[in-house]
């Protein structure tokens, strides 16, 4: 699993590769941390290369909204998987997130 | 401008030296007021403070210079200012700064009282006050947003009083002063009205006269906070021993209303016809997962899918509930084909495909 951030003018971008199972949580915690200070800004959780996330990332993802909320940011989820898609409907979080 | 004489000179001499007293006032100031309007639960417009410029005392002083004897006679070296959004608030914070300084009443003025019944203008509350601790007295204006929109371009007009402007355009000021002052008011009334409003709904929510309730956005979080919910979504948390997430329901308005929830009744029984079939299908869908944590939405989503699906809304109408969920999107129709062929299996759909062909 590997995580890496790219920023481009008022965009952050974080692009998730791999399995964000329980294992892989807390160094993509760590990765993510940019993200949770990020001001006004427009973050992008780019899933494109994802395969699976487990309630671990479910969190991350989570907290990185909860931040965002705070500093005035706005997080959009893109390219999730067909299996991530339904995992989001399954726990009822698929009104939280702008997903595309 | 004129030279200033020696004695203005000396105000001035003064007010160098003692800058930074006044901005340590200026900043004491604004932070107790801004801890007092949060402790009070007051939201503002703007709480702004300044500084005399020395330009600006200057000008002062050359204008009426003879009539300080020191610099703490003059009143308005510090400056702060509150822009409310209603009027009733410019007298709900006027009290409040009565509790948190003292208050030279023989300078403050209401200009809001000294209009003639036929009469329109200025209208802000001046209050002079003091903080313990400080020498200098400081200038609290209070006014709407409103007020201050009229204010600041009247001031633009470039001129400092009334008696300067043409006769023409003080009257056509004026008009609108007189306009303003309405629409004040009208806001004013509005907030009082939606807040009986609110206190009605919560005491038909109350007595459980749901039927009595529209849907709308008002009466939707007044119904949500006696938790009509809350059993539903703890079984399906249950089923992984999941963590709850409380998440806004909000966006599930537009979707009862799509049910043909017109009434407050008409959601309660909607919960109450499909609240086990939604947990069938959290049950089918969560428990070959290990996924332990559920947003607090997820009972209504259920119960909005299974609606849709025991009343023969099919693919389609998931598709529809995908989108006004999350925004139309090209995958929303993979999301409903996949929820749909997991609900196949359940009892409600199974019953109602018996024998019957399904898009």
């Amino acid at each position: 699993m590997t995580t890496t951030i790219q920023q481009s003018g008022n965009q952050m971008i974080a692009l998730f590769s791999g399995r964000l199972d329980t294992a892989a949580a807390i160094p993509t915690a760590e990765a993510v941390k940019p993200l949770m200070e990020a001001e006004n800004k427009e973050i992008i959780l780019d899933c494109s290369q994802l395969e699976y996330i487990s309630s671990s990332g479910l969190r991350i993802f989570l907290s990185i909204r909860k931040e965002a909320a705070t500093l005035g940011s706005k997080v959009i989820v893109r390219s999730i998987n067909a299996d991530i898609r339904q995992v989001f409907v399954m726990t009822g979080f698929i009104s939280l997130f702008e997903i595309q | 401008m004129e030279a200033l004489d020696l004695h203005c000179q000396f105000i001035l001499d003064e007010y160098r030296e003692v800058l930074p007293t006044l901005e340590q006032l200026k900043e004491k100031v604004l932070q107790t007021l801004r801890e007092a309007l949060d402790r009070n639960g007051l939201i503002v417009t703007a709480v702004e403070g300044r500084v005399k410029t020395e330009e600006s005392l200057a000008g002062k002083l050359a204008l009426k210079g003879a009539k300080y004897a020191t610099l703490s006679d003059i009143t308005d070296l510090v400056g702060a200012r509150i822009v409310t959004f209603y009027t009733d608030d410019v007298d709900r914070i006027a009290s409040m700064a009565e509790q948190l300084f003292e208050i030279d009443w023989d300078n403050s003025v209401d200009k809001r009282m000294l209009h003639q019944l036929d009469s329109f203008g200025y209208n802000s509350l001046h209050y002079i006050c003091r903080v313990p601790g400080f020498d200098f007295r400081f200038e609290l204006q209070l006014r709407t947003t409103l007020q201050h929109a009229w204010a600041a371009i009247n001031h633009d007009t470039g001129y400092k009083s009334g008696i300067e402007i043409p006769r023409e355009y003080m009257r056509r000021m004026n008009r609108l002063a007189g306009l303003l002052e309405m629409a004040d008011d009208e806001f004013s009334r509005i907030r009082t009205e939606i807040t009986d409003y609110r206190r009605r709904v919560q005491k038909l929510v109350q007595n459980g006269k749901l039927d009595d309730v529209l849907l709308d956005g008002d009466t939707f979080r007044s119904y949500l906070q006696a938790k009509p919910l809350e059993t539903l979504n703890k079984r399906i948390a249950a089923i992984n021993q999941a963590e709850i997430m409380e998440t806004s329901l909000i966006r599930y308005l537009r979707v009862l209303k799509a049910l043909q929830c017109n009434t407050l009744g008409d959601v309660s029984r909607l919960i109450k016809k499909y609240e086990e079939d939604a947990y069938l299908l959290a049950r089918h869908q969560l428990g070959n997962t290990d996924l332990d944590i559920v947003s607090s939405a997820v009972g209504l989503q259920n119960i909005c899918i299974v609606c849709i699906l025991s009343s023969g809304g099919g693919k389609i109408g998931l598709e529809r509930l995908f989108d006004a969920l999350n925004g139309h999107n090209p995958h929303n129709a993979e999301l409903a084909e996949l929820t749909y062929q997991q609900a196949m299996n359940l009892p409600f759909l199974k019953n109602l495909n018996y024998g019957t062909k399904t898009d």
